[in-house]
């Protein structure tokens, strides 16, 4: 077989110089050669290097020669096998591949790899080859080395150490896509286009030592090893350094911390308490990563829905039965008052804005702040103080107490709205906003006004419930008919604890007080939490429910709706036009019978509560799903209702229902 | 080689080499010729498609290897095709492009005026005039390839070269100390 010689030795000077000439080589591509060219064998005798010109044949031949060497290449020369096929397989596609070839002494020839003797020893030839580190010269290259143009080489094969070819996969694969990349090869890459492996390379890199032993740089590795035991305060720097003074308080961000002799009774309750809510049972990826626990459910989930998207399923179980049990504890100006997000302690916000605005920015600001549900503030007030005051460092029922006593007098006057924002209050995680049941509130403001008895018994409940964490555990009082859950019980506690609050309001006010006040409301949010932080979680996942919304009711007697032609085509609800709608919208709405959306025929109709009272009346935090069903909007007023109704999200069939609509304006 | 290397050279084994002239790799054999004595080895990822690297070498100096697994083999005879023509045309496209780049080298000049040339390149378009660094087509460098030699041209593109000159040299000179 005869591989491509590539090796044509003639006399003219075409601008190459060869490097060396294997003079066997010479002679065999004399008798053998199938080159076009002439042959002329033009070199010398002796072995040593020897300066022939050549002229590499024109390359379709070698190709040729190649393929022959290929086909043929198992019935030549009795050199048979699979391995050496396989060796001119890969010499074959080392064809125009920059490689790198190691010679005897130790030089590094790199070119484009153009054929290779498979007939003999293997001799290759490489076009554009330079010789990129010479190897007699140990060291670097010497300043003033000329530059020389690359040339076409040979290197016969006893000097042939190795050849090295940087990225040629050999899988028939790449080989297709080679063409493909070839393709590419044309197109313009940044570092074709600036050249980059022109630029001289960096000078040698050495190692970072420090100078003398820098003092300014202390053990660079030891560090951040404990961050406990730094060595190291940054406060201190800069107030020396700076003459800045760190003014940190961190009783300004968070609830202070009574620090007495039962301590460390709160901190075992309240370790408890998170120990419980962390190891509880969650089908929420995200929490349960967090948690550690192992999620089995589904193992292909990938990086991205396990670590950065956002989870959108909406765990029906959980959240129709939050629906149901919370919907009584709804308060309605709760809802009204409450901030956007519908898991946050809207409670508060609902129940100051009810009573007093003051009061309510007060709790809403608090309630930011102090979030921790099982914290230790709540426990240590519970326990600490056993009179009527429970003591809890948490936000939620705040406002109450920080009212004056007159206000706490109106304030027992709204009962209804009150016991509701309280109950909403602490029921947090279970802000139907919205909507608060008429049922529920008068219930339990019957019991709070009848039971001023009550409070020590309420009082005593607390803390028991606070500790035993027990959802299902009875708290006297419990007033919540239509609680039948979990939920319903700690909102049974809840409601308890409100009731405990109320009359504890009575006696007098104080902070203390209102703190305790809160305390209640907290330490029965404690533990009732506890459950619904699961639940919180899981309203905190995007539902595309709307939380807010009542539960529809369908009214047999409804009229049913005709649209008319004069329709106005849906349109989707204006958030902040119904955020406004308290002042300005009622009178805007005049004309339109209390303003029921039913459906998105309604569009045009806003829910605007046609409630003159309305004054405090807050819509706003109302997450009003565009296409939903408006009607629930209205009934935000924190007026009894004695309607429910779910958000229906297959749109409910035009049904206009006077009789709906009377039944709210008589409820005002 | 002998023999009994042979038996160990099997397709599919990994190798650790170390060769006489003191270079150590670690490598899959694709093919063991004993004839030529030439064993041929990738070395790379095992993610198949990933570009490995493919080593032939000379059995003979090995100087000392070790078997560090059997894998299974690297090629499979079934599946060996070669795309001559692709082959040709990935030649010739290499030609092409070595060719440009050989056309900015500069024949018989020292690798410093080298550098400087390939320095000046990057924002001004430069070519080789036999030693002569020609600029823009109208300004000419010649050695020693300081500022000083810098001749030709407007005025204003005259400067302009000195000073890129200067800037180039001082980079030079501060990326390699020593040398220049």
């Amino acid at each position: 077989m005869n591989v491509q010689q590539a090796v044509a030795p003639r006399s003219s000077a075409n601008g190459f110089s060869r490097r060396r000439v294997d003079r066997e080589t010479g002679a065999r591509m004399d008798n053998r050669t199938h080159s076009g060219k002439p042959s002329s064998a033009n070199f010398g005798n002796s072995g040593k290097i020897i300066q022939v010109l050549l002229v590499v044949p024109p390359l379709p031949s070698s190709n040729k020669l190649l393929i022959t060497g290929l086909t043929n290449g198992s019935k030549i020369g009795g050199v048979a096998g699979p391995s050496r096929d396989r060796l001119i397989y890969v010499l074959t596609y080392l064809v125009g591949q920059h490689v790198e070839v190691l010679v005897k002494n130790g030089s590094i020839i790199s070119g484009i790899f153009h054929s290779a003797n498979a007939d003999k020893d293997f001799g290759i030839v490489l076009k554009m080859a330079q010789v990129n580190k010479d190897g007699s010269i140990r060291g670097q290259k010497p300043i003033n080395d000329i530059v020389k143009r690359p040339q076409t080489m040979i290197i016969p094969s006893r000097e042939l150490v190795q050849i090295f070819a940087k990225e040629a996969s050999l899988s028939s694969d790449e080989l297709m896509n080679g063409h493909s990349r070839e393709k590419r090869k044309d197109l313009l890459i940044d570092s074709v286009i600036s050249h980059s492996h022109q630029v001289e390379v960096e000078r040698e890199l050495e190692r970072w030592t420090p100078d003398e032993d820098d003092p300014a740089c202390p053990e660079l590795e030891n560090i951040f090893d404990r961050t406990w035991n730094r060595n190291w305060d940054q406060f201190e720097t800069n107030e020396t350094l700076f003459g800045v003074k760190s003014t940190f308080n961190e009783e300004l961000y968070t609830t202070k911390l009574e620090r007495g002799p039962q301590m460390r009774e709160l901190e075992i309750e309240a370790s408890r308490i998170a120990r419980e809510i962390e190891g509880e049972e969650t089908h929420d990826p995200h929490l349960a990563e967090e948690r550690g626990i192992n999620f089995h459910e589904n193992f292909d989930l990938d990086e991205e829905s396990r670590y950065s998207a956002v989870q959108r399923e909406v765990d029906d179980g959980r959240y129709e039965e939050n629906e149901g049990s919370l919907l009584d504890a709804c308060n309605a100006e709760a809802c009204g008052g409450s901030s956007g997000s519908v898991v946050s302690r809207s409670y508060s916000d609902v129940l100051s804005k009810k009573i007093n605005n003051e009061a309510s920015k007060k709790v809403n600001s608090e309630a930011q702040t102090s979030s921790t549900f099982p914290s230790v503030d709540e426990d240590s007030h519970i326990l600490a103080d056993k009179d009527i005051h429970v003591s809890g460092s948490t936000d939620h029922a705040t406002q109450p107490t920080s009212n004056s006593p007159a206000e706490r007098s109106s304030f027992m006057d709204d009962e209804n709205r009150l016991d509701k924002k309280k109950t909403k209050d602490q029921d947090v995680e279970k802000s139907l906003l919205n909507e608060c049941t008429d049922r529920v509130a008068s219930e339990q403001a019957q019991t709070s006004k009848s039971e001023d008895v009550h409070p020590s018994v309420h009082v005593k409940g607390l803390p028991p419930g606070a500790t035993t964490y027990d959802p299902s555990s009875s708290v006297p009082g419990n007033k919540c008919p239509a609680d039948d859950t979990s939920d319903s019980a700690i909102s049974g506690k809840l409601s308890s604890a409100s009731e405990t609050a109320n009359p504890s309001l009575r006696p007098g006010s104080s902070t203390s007080s209102t703190s305790e006040c809160v305390g209640a409301g907290s330490v029965s949010g404690g533990p009732g939490l506890s459950p619904s932080s699961s639940v919180g979680s899981l309203s905190s996942e995007k539902s595309t429910l709307n939380p807010n919304a009542k539960e529809f009711k369908l009214n047999p007697n409804a009229k049913s709706f005709m649209p008319s032609a004069s329709l106005r085509p849906h349109t989707p609800v204006d958030g902040s036009f119904y955020y406004a709608s308290n002042m300005p919208a009622v009178p805007h709405m005049h004309g339109i019978p209390v303003g029921v959306g039913i459906g998105p025929s309604f569009g045009a109709q806003q829910p605007v509560v046609y409630n003159p009272q309305a004054a405090p009346l807050q819509s706003p935090q109302a997450y009003i799903h565009p296409n939903g069903p408006l009607y629930g909007q209205q009934m935000i007023l924190g007026q009894p209702r004695p309607v429910y109704y779910m958000p229906t999200y297959p749109p409910v069939s035009s049904v206009f229902s006077p009789l709906i609509l009377t039944a709210i304006s008589v409820s005002f | 080689m002998d023999g009994a290397n042979g038996e160990e050279f099997a397709a599919g084994c990994i190798l650790a080499i170390k060769t006489t002239l003191g270079d150590e790799f670690e490598g899959q054999i694709i093919t063991y010729d004993r004839p030529s004595n030439i064993l041929v080895l990738q070395e790379g990822t095992t993610k198949p498609g990933a570009r490995r690297n493919l080593r032939l070498l000379k059995a003979n100096y090995i100087k000392d290897f070790t078997l560090l697994g059997r894998g299974e083999d690297p090629l499979d005879p079934k599946k060996c095709f070669i795309d001559l023509a692709a082959i040709q045309a990935r030649e010739d496209a290499a030609m092409r492009q070595a060719e440009i780049e050989a056309e900015r080298i500069g024949v018989g000049v020292t690798a410093e005026a080298q550098s400087i040339f390939d320095a000046l390149s990057k924002t001004l378009p430069v070519r080789w005039d036999k030693t002569v660094i020609v600029v823009m087509n109208e300004v000419r460098v010649c050695s020693p390839y300081l500022p000083d030699n810098v001749s030709g041209g407007t005025p204003a593109a005259n400067e302009r070269v000195k000073k890129v000159l200067e800037f180039e040299r001082k980079r030079l000179q501060a990326r390699s100390p020593g040398q220049f």
